[in-house]
């Protein structure tokens, strides 16, 4: 944020800023709708740095981001390598990681949203919820802090794959990490419509087994979906996680040709984010105020 | 001048519930005033504290914080306040100095940085000043849950005005703090006062923490029963009451009932007066043994408006000033 339009005296502080901005007519509308910008990213980013530093904090967190892998990934993947990928036309390994590399951003980062309840019970949203930026700000900070623990499960379950000798080539990984945070966000605003309106943390917990369960089978992360029809169909073809799943097989393989056209692909995750966005920040700013 | 805060007709039903928590209450606060909302528990002073800043929705009225209607421009309206709320709304796990600087970052005074050193240098001395001024100083860097209850209200304090508001919120601020801090943080919140021209608005539980500010309102059962300074409150209810004695008690009566002074006998000679106590004693010949002038207190007044609409409860303080003079 620059520190020049948004004054370094912190006794005049925002007041010099609408002052500034008012006198100075057009131009100064200009600077504050700049500075407006600039304030609302400059808030985005705090609220995610504040998850990254509570992660650093919680040893407890970072083991259990590294450890999910190990399960996900070693053993609930290794039973399916070892019983049911025989005489697939495709190879299961680099199928599974896939799916399992995306299925943990959405479930680190749900999981991740669920301390909202306790920011709740802490007082602490109500914190965030008087500074004077948009909610969206927030609740999208809110996300990619979750997304940073994401991020280290993700890396955790490449080395799991490593591991089991499941590997894929190097550029593949980079362009998943480089979707990482699109498909964090779009895992965390969906997670943010059940979330937000959750007040109990045995509650929240549920909600995260809800949110995280059905995407992981129906999704394509573990299990192929090209086969699904009916009302199994309908619900993975609402799930971003299939979207985001099948994106990063056109574009790294992993095992079995993608469903449909990246740029659908793209499309649908980003449509999706924003729906599930837009009614989650809704539903959370509104069961704060509404009571 | 227009007022900083504008209430008219303010309206809030909880769900679930069937009476209106507040019922079509209306006050301003002037720019710059010192404004207590006094009430007992269940009266409302919450509520209409968490409408004003913009944390609860509203049923009907209109309310102008700093000329910014609070539901269509909430967040200018935000700009402008700050707040302590009655529980702490800290993060437990992050340092004081942290909080401090999420709260800077999220106003957008200053642009976030990842550690205190990296912070500009003008964010740095503020916040030091302000702690110094508070007495965390030494606390600054230890997490939020090592602090002690006084110590984290203290932290609130700072961190409230590190954006410099030109409205700040207490909401029973002072809930869980030692005496010596009680006194330290009033001394500092009349300083900001004075020196920024920061209007505060208060709810409190003290009601001695009510003595010297501007204006006092009495909300109970949703409805402001009285609004005024508390010397107009004190007056407008309570006269002084003076106690007596002496050794020849009947000739102190006689002598009062010459002067057409009415007194009651409870143990001493208890007379309720209105005047200058100094005037009437100058009066009285008889050879007086005790003499105790009691001066109303707001206590005392809030606790006579109280009944007089039904809704007293026992007050955490006595507050009532004595003077008293072993004759």
């Amino acid at each position: 944020m620059s520190e020049q339009t948004l004054t370094l005296n912190p006794a005049a502080g925002m007041t010099a800023l609408r002052t500034t901005a008012t006198a100075a007519g057009n131009a100064g509308e200009a600077t504050r709708s700049t500075s407006k910008i600039f304030r609302e990213i400059n808030a985005t980013f705090t609220v995610m740095m504040r998850d990254v530093i509570l992660y650093f904090k919680s040893p407890g967190m970072a083991i259990m981001s590294l450890a999910m892998p190990a399960v996900m990934m070693g053993m609930i993947g290794g039973n399916l390598m070892q019983n049911m990928a025989k005489g697939l036309s495709f190879s299961f390994g680099p199928f599974m990681l896939v799916g399992m590399l995306v299925t943990m951003m959405f479930m680190t980062t749900t999981m991740g949203m669920s301390s909202l309840v306790d920011d709740s019970d802490s007082n602490f949203s109500e914190e965030m919820l008087v500074s004077p930026v948009s909610r969206y700000s927030i609740v999208i900070g809110k996300i990619l802090g979750c997304s940073f623990a994401a991020i280290v499960s993700t890396l955790g379950a490449i080395i799991v794959g490593l591991i089991m000798n499941i590997q894929l080539p190097v550029k593949s990984l980079l362009l998943i990490l480089a979707f990482s945070p699109l498909m964090c966000l779009s895992g965390g605003a969906l997670a943010m419509i059940f979330i937000g309106l959750i007040k109990n943390k045995k509650a929240a917990n549920m909600a995260v087994m809800l949110i995280t369960m059905p995407q992981m089978f129906l999704s394509g992360g573990i299990i192929p979906i090209s086969s699904s029809n009916g009302v199994l169909k309908v619900i993975s073809r609402c799930l971003p996680m299939t979207y985001c799943i099948d994106l990063v097989r056109s574009f790294v393989g992993g095992g079995q040709p993608h469903m449909f056209n990246p740029a659908v692909n793209f499309v649908a995750i980003v449509g999706l984010t924003v729906v599930c966005l837009v009614i989650g920040t809704y539903l959370f700013a509104r069961t704060e105020k509404s009571r | 001048m227009t007022p900083v805060i504008e209430v008219d007709n303010l309206t809030k039903t909880y769900k679930h519930s069937k009476s209106p928590s507040v019922d079509h209450i209306s006050f301003d606060v002037a720019p710059g005033e010192f404004f207590a909302f006094l009430g007992p528990n269940g009266a409302g002073k919450t509520t209409t504290m968490s409408v004003l800043t913009t944390t609860l929705t509203y049923d009907s009225g209109d309310v102008k914080i700093a000329g910014y209607d609070i539901n269509r421009e909430a967040q200018r309206v935000r700009e402008h306040i700050g707040i302590i709320f009655q529980r702490s709304s800290l993060d437990q796990q992050l340092t004081a100095e942290q909080n401090i600087r999420i709260h800077a970052c999220m106003y957008g005074v200053y642009g976030y940085r990842p550690t205190f050193q990296m912070m500009p240098k003008s964010y740095r001395d503020r916040v030091l000043e302000l702690a110094e001024i508070v007495g965390i100083e030494d606390s600054l860097f230890k997490p939020v849950k090592r602090l002690s209850g006084g110590m984290q209200r203290k932290l609130e304090i700072v961190r409230s005005l590190i954006h410099t508001p030109e409205v700040l919120f207490l909401d029973e601020p002072t809930t869980g703090m030692d005496a010596v801090s009680r006194r330290g943080l009033w001394d500092y919140i009349n300083e900001v006062r004075n020196q920024y021209g920061t209007t505060i608005f208060l709810t409190t539980h003290y009601i001695d923490e009510a003595e010297g500010v501007d204006t006092v309102c009495i909300i109970n059962k949703g409805h402001i029963v009285t609004c005024s300074s508390p010397d107009a409150m004190k007056q407008s209810l309570l006269r002084q009451e003076i106690i007596l004695d002496a050794e020849d008690r009947s000739a102190l009566c006689a002598e009062l009932d010459t002067l057409g002074v009415p007194y009651k006998l409870n143990g001493h000679v208890t007379l309720e007066y209105q005047g200058s106590a100094q005037e009437l004693l100058a009066k009285i010949q008889t050879k007086l043994t005790v003499l105790q002038v009691t001066e109303p207190s707001l206590e005392d007044a809030y606790v006579a408006f109280l009944n007089t609409t039904g809704g007293a409860e026992a007050p955490i303080l006595n507050t009532t000033k004595k003077l008293e003079v072993a004759a």
